[in-house]
């Protein structure tokens, strides 16, 4: 759709791009990964009706609200949309961050790490948490809060590993 | 308040997770009296007992949602997603 | 010093552990609790209480009462009774002028005993009224317990973790342990948490045993959080167990509270978990059936018991006398004991304090004399002792005669003569007397003052126990660290793509809202300024709020949110738009503008993002329209280039054509800036030529870096504010609060009143029919004086009114802001008077724009 163009970063001259995390992940533990660049996608309407490509991972959040995350965010977009399923770029919008270790999510969030992916609170914000194989799991959230999300993460391993807090 | 609230679509989730947006009130239809606009927008039932009120999954899906609540005990009767238009 | 090795003792005695006790350097073994190698060193006094400053020593040993806090390694009020003996602890008496021996604040014992009845501060001190500051900062200087370390700052750290139970058994006596094995048959998910360090090693097949730690409470949604140290667990529970037993009870007689006087757990837990002697000659007194138990575990440990009392027998006369705070002899009925210890036993009350929290009922029963859990909501359930079972009605006194200070609560330093008085005085009611004696406030949070206080106003009142009723239990039940409580620290701080390319130009940021934005990135707001008049400045605007609404009805929904008219507006252009709510005042402000025939680009002010999508999402929720809602505030930043260069300088950038016929006023477009796709809106905010630039966030720092090397140079929040208040135009929420509406707000063209129906119409069509009292107007001092936002506006020597805006304009060339007036008074160049650091400065009311009033340089 041609009218939002101008909210995809695929439309954007690669080298223009940055990361909301990439300040905060300066020498960070290698089980902390940057999603923030991955496609994603916000899917209005009739779910079902959503075209998926190979890869294409689909988070429901009520039957008319999902999120994609994809590797082609134009291609998804315009399939959705040729499905009468509005399709908006998010992958601008939202930061994204892997990490690993369940005692980790159980200090970042109430939720059920047995009942993902959903959407719900986190260090006292809101995101999308899925959960990969073993303890690994990946959170989406507003990228302006993203710089925030590294800190409280890294707050959290430091006091697992029994250091200081880094704020002393 | 520590208590638990199924939202329609994500199931139980601390209240903290959702905002609350107050009983569900009637809007007049059109040109209201003075007396009948202000009942609307400042006067509120206020009862100790089941009321009926609207709430948001806020931090979650993001739905507005009815729920019935009990306002001693804040014990959840029901929820259900609204009738636009009703 | 310490008994031959007992079985199940708790130290090993292989591992000495070096502390210190102030300028002492003292030894104990790894196993001990800082109190049990106090005690092992021969101290006996552990802390000076309260009010009195009398000294006291280990009571409980269980950590309920208050006798053994201490500082340690900083932290004050630890009950050293149960804090694990750590290597090179530093230990410090709290509450003490002087040395834990010799106490110089003691002397309000000996000499202050009438003067500080209860009560005594508000009825004493109060005259002369000026002198109040005076005592309270003495009073505050002697009363209160330990002392805060100002400067550990950030030095612990404390977490939270979030849990879930099938079955939370909390309580890990007989009872707490078979429930928790019963419900383990059932499947996995049971945890049990005691208090007690005991647990620590003990394995329950399919049980998680958390121990040392204690529940600190049962909140709706069965939350238990547990106490562990520096980490609290939020535990979520399916169902609930508590097996939390009884507390031993004291009893209340003159010279209760002096060092040597023991509850019977205290000398078994000194006994059999720490070989310790808890004395050399002691008396036993039991108003229940367990004095003969006490006195063979006492002799079993070579105690000399010369004397056992069983209070059921009706002694009246009870008292014990010291010397320098130690017990040296009891007399009772008249008859004399020397000992240095005394164990007694008043009965054991339920600890029902988790399950009244939880909501269940609370009830005296009268053939046990103490009081019970009934009626336990679902999912809640009790088991042993703490329901009563097996408890034997203990028959002493409500309190004993003889001479002497005689406590009910040794917390607080409430005696019996306290009491008697606030009863006088007409304080009938428990929950009443509470707050005014103090009575069960202290830290043991009424674990051992509750029931004796009970007694007593019943025996004082001539009435029964189940009339007194019992305070209301309240959590925590134990004491427990802000810190833990605060836990980690969360501030969620939302920060613009720019965020770190402002802090590199060295800007002063600020909170606005939830965001940081810059204040300005030089000394001069005003030098920024100039650069948007004379050239070109660009300001990050990433902050505000920015929604989609697409759908077939989304001008519909438009329409009806608005109270002015979105859906004649043209594809490509752009319109000014107020929230109102349907009481009619201002909400929000912002653009709207239209991409296509389905699809608008809404922006809002930068805090009302998230207000303004839920309001949105709200009405559609009520209305139905078939429109989607979509906030994408984060996935754009914006830039705003402003300034009579702005149009040369994008032009540069694009080759899309910007020329003031193709690019209007007004006008939105998708262009493509330096390589980043761009919808750009001709919009003035700032009243120069202007061009807002929304785009991928992730682009952010790339364009920026361009617009600034092409020549753009930044301005802040108060450059911005400054040039706004030039144009006379109105910041929602700064000049307008929840009072303010269109009409009263300058504003009265835009609701469009004949429309069918938009939010607040009802309201607006009641407010035209009357005159507002006050407007919001402009104005220009008289003299280069900056009112304060909110300073006062005074006409004929009365208030009138309030500044909300006021800044210095070189432009202008004089301060000039907005603030409501009278309606009488808010015609152009009507004058008034703004109060000024104490004095009146002359102002004119001005209507519109102070400076280019026609909008040329915005729309050139």
């Amino acid at each position: 759709m041609s009218a939002l163009y101008f909210m995809s970063p695929a439309r954007c001259t690669p080298e223009t791009l940055a990361s909301p995390l990439e300040r905060g992940l300066v020498g960070a533990p290698e089980s902390l990964r940057d999603l923030s660049p991955d496609g994603k996608v916000e899917l209005r309407g009739d779910l079902a009706r959503v075209g998926l490509a190979e890869g294409d991972e689909l988070i429901r959040l009520t039957p008319r609200r999902g999120f994609l995350l994809t590797g082609d965010p134009l291609a998804a977009i315009d399939r959705s949309r040729a499905n009468g399923v509005l399709a908006y770029d998010m992958t601008g919008a939202l930061g994204g961050l892997a990490f690993e270790g369940e005692t980790l999510f159980r200090r970042l969030t109430d939720l059920d790490p047995g009942a993902l992916p959903t959407a719900g609170g986190f260090a006292r914000i809101s995101a999308i948490l899925v959960r990969d194989e073993g303890e690994r799991f990946r959170a989406y959230f507003p990228q302006e809060l993203g710089h925030y999300v590294v800190e409280v993460v890294l707050d959290v391993l430091a006091g697992l590993a029994g250091g200081r807090s880094h704020r002393a | 308040m520590s208590f638990v609230l199924a939202c329609p679509h994500c199931g139980p989730r601390p209240v903290d997770e959702f905002a609350y947006s107050g009983e569900v009130t009637r809007r007049p239809q059109s040109s209201p009296t003075l007396r009948e606009l202000t009942d609307y927008v400042y006067f509120r039932d206020n009862v100790a007992g089941r009321q009926r009120e609207w709430w948001q999954h806020r931090q979650g899906c993001g739905e507005w949602f009815l729920a019935e609540r009990d306002t001693r005990t804040n014990e959840i009767i029901s929820v259900s997603l609204p009738k636009p238009g009703t | 010093m310490r008994l031959p090795a007992q079985p199940g003792e708790l130290i090993d005695r292989a591992e000495p552990l070096g502390f210190r006790l102030g300028e002492y350097r003292l030894e104990g073994f790894r196993g001990d609790t800082i109190g049990s190698a106090l005690f092992a060193n021969g101290r006996r006094v552990f802390s000076r209480s309260f009010k009195y400053h009398r000294p006291r020593g280990l009571l409980c040993c269980s950590g309920h009462c208050p006798n053994c806090m201490m500082t340690v390694d900083g932290v004050p009020n630890v009950r050293v009774c149960v804090e694990p003996l750590r290597e090179g602890a530093v230990v410090t008496p709290q509450n003490v002028l002087g040395r834990l021996d010799m106490d110089f604040l003691s002397v309000v014992d000996k000499f202050g005993g009438p003067f500080t009845p209860v009560g005594f501060y508000y009825r004493t001190m109060i005259r002369p009224r000026f002198m109040w500051p005076v005592y309270e900062k003495f009073l505050r200087g002697v009363a209160g317990l330990g002392r805060l370390d100002e400067h550990a700052g950030h030095s612990r750290r404390y977490d939270v973790e979030h849990r879930r139970a099938r079955v939370l058994v909390i309580g890990g006596g007989q009872a707490g342990r078979a429930a928790a094995l019963a419900a383990a048959t059932a499947g996995p998910g049971v945890v049990l948490v005691d208090e007690s360090v005991r647990l620590a090693d003990v394995e329950l097949p399919g049980v998680e045993v958390l121990a040392p730690a204690r529940a600190l409470g049962i909140w709706e949604g069965k939350l238990v959080p547990v106490d562990s140290g520096t980490v609290l667990y939020r535990y979520r529970a399916e169902r609930i167990i508590v097996a939390t037993g009884t507390v031993e009870q004291p009893l209340v007689f003159p010279g209760n509270d002096l060092a040597g006087v023991m509850l019977p757990e205290a000398a078994r837990r000194l006994i059999r978990d720490f070989s310790l002697r808890p004395g050399q000659r002691a008396i036993v007194l039991a108003a229940d059936e367990r004095a003969p138990e006490i006195a063979e575990t006492l002799r079993e440990a070579g105690v000399a018991v010369p004397r056992v009392v069983d209070l059921r027998e009706g002694a009246r006369q009870l008292e014990a006398h010291g010397r320098r705070g130690h017990v040296r002899r009891v007399v009772v009925d008249g008859e004399e004991t020397k000992c240095d210890l005394v164990v007694v036993s008043g009965g054991r009350q339920p600890a029902y304090s988790l399950l009244s929290q939880a909501g269940g009922r609370v009830e005296y029963d009268e053939s046990l004399k103490v009081f019970v859990p009934r009626d336990l909501p679902a999912g809640i359930e009790a088991v042993g002792s703490v329901t009563g079972e097996g408890i034997v009605r203990a028959e002493g006194a409500a309190a004993y005669e003889g001479s002497g200070k005689c406590f009910v609560c040794i917390c607080e330093d409430v005696t019996t003569k306290d009491v008697k008085r606030s009863i006088e005085e007409g304080f009938d009611s428990i929950e009443l007397s509470k707050r005014y004696t103090t009575v069960t406030m202290g830290p043991c949070q009424g674990k051992l003052c509750q029931l004796p206080s009970i007694h007593l106003y019943a025996h004082e009142l001539h009435t029964y126990e189940a009339t007194i009723g019992t305070t209301t239990a309240r959590p925590p039940w134990a004491p427990v660290e802000l810190g833990l409580l605060a836990g980690r620290h969360l501030e969620p701080t939302r920060r613009t793509s720019l965020h770190f390319r402002h802090e590199e130009l060295g800007a002063r940021m600020m909170w606005a809202g939830p965001w940081k934005r810059p204040y300005a990135y030089g000394e001069h707001p005003e030098d920024e300024v100039r650069t948007v008049h004379e050239s070109l400045g660009v300001i990050d605007v990433s902050t505000l709020g920015k929604l989609l609404v697409e759908g077939p009805e989304a001008a519909q929904l438009l329409e009806r949110l608005y109270p002015n008219r979105f859906a004649d507006l043209k594809a490509g252009r752009i319109r000014y738009g107020v929230l109102t709510s349907d009481g009619g005042r201002i909400m929000d402000d912002g653009t709207v503008a239209r991409l296509a025939d389905d699809l608008y680009y809404v922006t809002t002010t930068s805090t009302g993002a998230d207000a303004v999508t839920a309001w949105f999402e709200w009405w559609n929720a009520v209305w139905g329209y078939d429109a989607e809602i979509v906030n994408v505030t984060g996935a754009l930043a914006a830039l705003n280039l402003a300034g009579p260069r702005s149009r040369d300088a994008l032009q540069r950038l694009t080759e899309d054509e910007l020329s003031a016929d193709e690019f209007r006023y007004l006008d939105a477009k998708h262009i493509e800036v330096a390589g980043v796709p761009c919808l750009a809106l001709r919009i003035g905010f700032v009243g120069e030529l202007g061009y807002e630039l929304h785009f991928p966030s992730s682009a952010a720092e790339y364009l920026w870096d361009r617009l600034l090397a092409d020549g753009a140079r930044p301005f802040g929040l108060e450059p911005q504010r400054i040039l706004r208040l030039e144009k006379g135009h109105v910041i929602v929420g700064q000049d307008t609060d929840s009072e303010s509406n269109l009409l009263s707000a300058g504003m009265p063209w835009l609701p469009k009143m004949d429309k069918d129906d938009f939010v607040g119409k009802f309201a607006l069509e009641h407010f035209a029919e009357r005159d507002e009292r006050e407007l919001l107007v402009g104005f220009t001092m008289e003299d280069d004086v900056v009112p304060a936002e909110g300073a006062q506006i005074v006409v004929e020597g009365q208030p009138a009114g309030r500044v909300t805006s006021a800044r210095r304009s070189e432009q202008v060339g004089a301060v000039i802001g907005l603030g409501w007036l009278p309606r009488d008074r808010a015609d152009a160049g009507t004058r008034f008077e703004v109060r000024v650091d104490r004095r009146l400065v002359g102002a004119r009311v001005h209507h519109g724009a102070f400076f280019d009033s026609a909008g040329e340089r915005m729309r050139s």
